[in-house]
């Protein structure tokens, strides 16, 4: 978030989806990994202090071992590129088909009404609670992954896109369409870049829920990806894999959203911001 | 623009540069170094061949998988880290090179 | 910009226009209801790929008869109860402590990010190998899944009351706590709510998928143990259950709270912009 000016944080006054950071100051640069330094340091103290099975905790030190024995044996690239092309064939399945209904229903305030509430019911009822029904439809394939992938990031897109569109004032398409505007420039003049920062706004919230999906489902079809691997250790015992995996996890999604799907939200909202109400 | 210089931008092209390195960082690495892989007398198999291929650790069940995709899996040669593979292809015998987690690949004796 | 300003409600002067308005919500499930009929009707597929309608409303009738839903439900609901208390009651406390103390905020931002990263059911396996599978697993997940929602608004609550109002009740010779009553928790009310409602949304869905994949009874093992005998008219019955329990707890329970509180105490908040 952005420095703090009059009072302590900064004055960002939209109700803040659940997932972005706490309203602070950034550490900037390598100072953002003393915490993490702290933590691990608190790690060590306790597994030094306890008298610990192996099956229960492990050192740090035996966590990175792991992680670069993984890496060197390359199970950890494959694990992880098959989760992140998951994520990134979800995302982009989603975007395709979920930012047009939100075009076509949000233009339309009936429509938007209509499709409003059963999406809120299909967001109520989570894509894992269908994975069951969807892996008897298509097996333990990452077909069926990706559909309760796609399931969980369309809804956060379809809802943005309808309140992007919804938000362009409507003078700025009665001034084009006055000028002779068709259709088709209407929506790529006006609607789409208008709609646009609330549609990255939407995008990057249906990351963060997507990605989560994605790893419970991994877990229960178990074809490969970071879910497999630490759901799978789980049966061998291996804490040192679960909790590595579990880092990784973070981290990756960490660097997605940092470094990818913010910088573009900032961009969007910085280029197409103004259009907002 | 300006908006394609700023911290922004920049913050998203060294994401994209990260990713690629995540993702494809080891797959480059195992064709750089593929010719040091393959044992002479396999460079330019033109026929099906017989191979043994040899790894630096001891193979898990996913290691075992991986190499079956390429030949028919034949059984140890041996030592648990070497695996006999019948029948590979010269396609397949040039992406096994490129892998790089295999430490050699040698003629089925 | 909150979603139902989306769909802000219209006066209209019409009565059949007004009616029309409030029906138009139920569209898009009868729809769906007349697509399955239609499918169901012309391609008559196999009971697991496809239950018939009446199929369904048959297991619901079933599992409601014989008590099997109500237990499910309960076990369900209990843990989500319990989880949610302890996440909201950890989360808003330390929500307090991060947000009055910038420093505190700015050591702990980083470490907050990471572990929102991966909260909720990333911890799964960790957890069934540390306390195993049951209750405590579940209402673990459930905490872990609530108290970082509702942590991160409270502290965004708590830094965004203007240091102008508590400075100026400071000055008037009011003492930290009665600062923090009178001024801090009115003002970051609004935000906390809005929290805890979010919350407790993800929290039951993180419920359901902990139930799935590790638990031993509750909605999510209902559908699990459904799909093991292959029992599709359970597992959608399990869906639209979850569903409906998700909304009546948001929209009859939760959003009325949070009107009526924040009505109370005279403050603005998202539901009374939105209405």
């Amino acid at each position: 978030m952005t420095a703090a000016t009059g009072p302590r944080a900064s004055a960002r006054l939209l109700p803040l989806p659940p997932g972005l950071s706490v309203a602070a100051r950034q550490l900037s640069g390598v100072k953002i990994l003393i915490p993490f330094v702290g933590l691990v340091g608190v790690w060590w103290a306790i597994y030094a202090v306890g008298e610990f099975p192996e099956r229960v905790l492990v050192s740090p030190a035996r966590v990175w071992d792991t992680l670069v024995v993984l890496f060197s044996h390359g199970v950890l690239a494959e694990y992880i590129s098959t989760s992140m092309s998951m994520i990134g064939i979800a995302t982009a399945m989603s975007l395709a088909i979920g930012v047009p209904i939100g075009f076509l229903v949000g233009s339309n305030r009936y429509a938007a009404r209509g499709l409003e509430a059963f999406l809120r019911y299909l967001q109520g009822v989570s894509g894992i609670a269908w994975l069951p029904l969807v892996i008897i439809w298509f097996g333990f394939t990452h077909t069926t992954t990706l559909a309760v992938v796609i399931y969980t990031l369309i809804v956060p897109i379809i809802f943005n896109t309808m309140i992007g569109v919804r938000a362009v004032p409507e003078h700025y398409a009665l001034a084009l369409r006055s000028l002779g505007a068709s259709r088709m420039r209407l929506i790529t003049d006006v609607y789409l870049p208008g709609a646009l920062p609330s549609i990255v706004v939407g995008l990057r919230l249906g990351m963060g829920y997507g990605w989560r999906a994605l790893i419970a489902a991994e877990m229960l079809v178990r074809q490969g990806g970071l879910g497999d691997l630490i759901f799978g250790a789980r049966t061998s015992g291996q804490i040192d894999r679960i909790i590595g995996g579990m880092i990784l996890i973070g981290a990756l999604y960490i660097i997605v959203d940092r470094l990818l799907v913010q910088p573009l939200e900032n961009l969007t909202i910085a280029r197409w911001g103004v259009l907002r109400k | 623009m300006r908006l394609l210089i700023g911290p922004d931008a920049r913050r998203f092209i060294s994401g994209v540069l990260l990713i690629g390195v995540i993702l494809f960082g080891q797959q480059v690495y195992g064709m750089a170094t593929a010719s040091g892989r393959l044992d002479p007398s396999l460079r330019g198999a033109t026929v099906p061949t017989n191979v043994v291929v040899v790894l630096d650790f001891m193979p898990e069940r996913f290691h075992n998988e991986r190499v079956a995709e390429y030949g028919t899996f034949a059984g140890r040669d041996g030592a648990l880290n070497r695996l006999r593979l019948r029948f590979v292809s010269p396609d397949n015998l040039r992406a096994l090179s490129k892998v790089t987690w295999i430490a050699r690949i040698e003629p089925f004796k | 910009m909150s979603v139902e300003t989306a769909t802000a409600v219209r006066p209209t002067r019409h009565a059949l226009g007004r009616l029309v308005w409030r029906l138009v919500p139920a569209a898009p499930f009868l729809i769906v209801l007349l697509i399955w009929i239609v499918l169901w009707d012309v391609f008559r597929p196999s009971q697991e790929t496809l239950p018939s309608v009446r199929d369904v409303v048959l297991a619901i009738s079933d599992l409601a008869a014989s008590g099997q839903l109500a237990q499910n439900v309960t076990a369900s609901l209990v843990r989500l109860v319990l989880g949610s208390l302890l996440g909201i009651v950890t989360g808003v406390a330390a929500g307090f402590v991060v947000g009055l103390n910038r420093n505190v905020a700015e050591i702990l931002s980083p470490l907050v990010v990471f572990f929102n990263a991966i909260s909720g059911i990333v911890w799964l396996p960790l957890m069934i190998t540390w306390i195993g599978i049951g209750t405590a697993l579940a209402v673990f997940l459930i905490w872990n899944t609530v108290f970082f929602i509702v942590f991160q608004n409270t502290v965004l609550g708590v830094q965004l009351v203007p240091e102008v109002l508590e400075q100026g009740v400071r000055a008037l010779g009011a003492s930290r706590t009665e600062t923090l009553r009178s001024v801090t928790l009115p003002g970051a009310l609004p935000y906390i709510l809005t929290g805890i409602r979010s919350g407790l949304g993800f929290g039951w869905r993180a419920l359901i998928a902990a139930e799935l994949v590790g638990a031993a009874s509750g909605l999510g093992t209902m559908i699990f143990d459904a799909a093991e005998y292959h029992r599709s008219d359970i597992i959608i019955s399990g869906c639209l259950i979850i569903g409906t329990i998700a909304i009546i707890m948001d929209r009859w329970l939760l959003l009325p709270i949070e009107k009526r509180t924040v009505q109370r105490w005279g403050l603005v908040s998202d539901a009374e912009a939105r209405r």
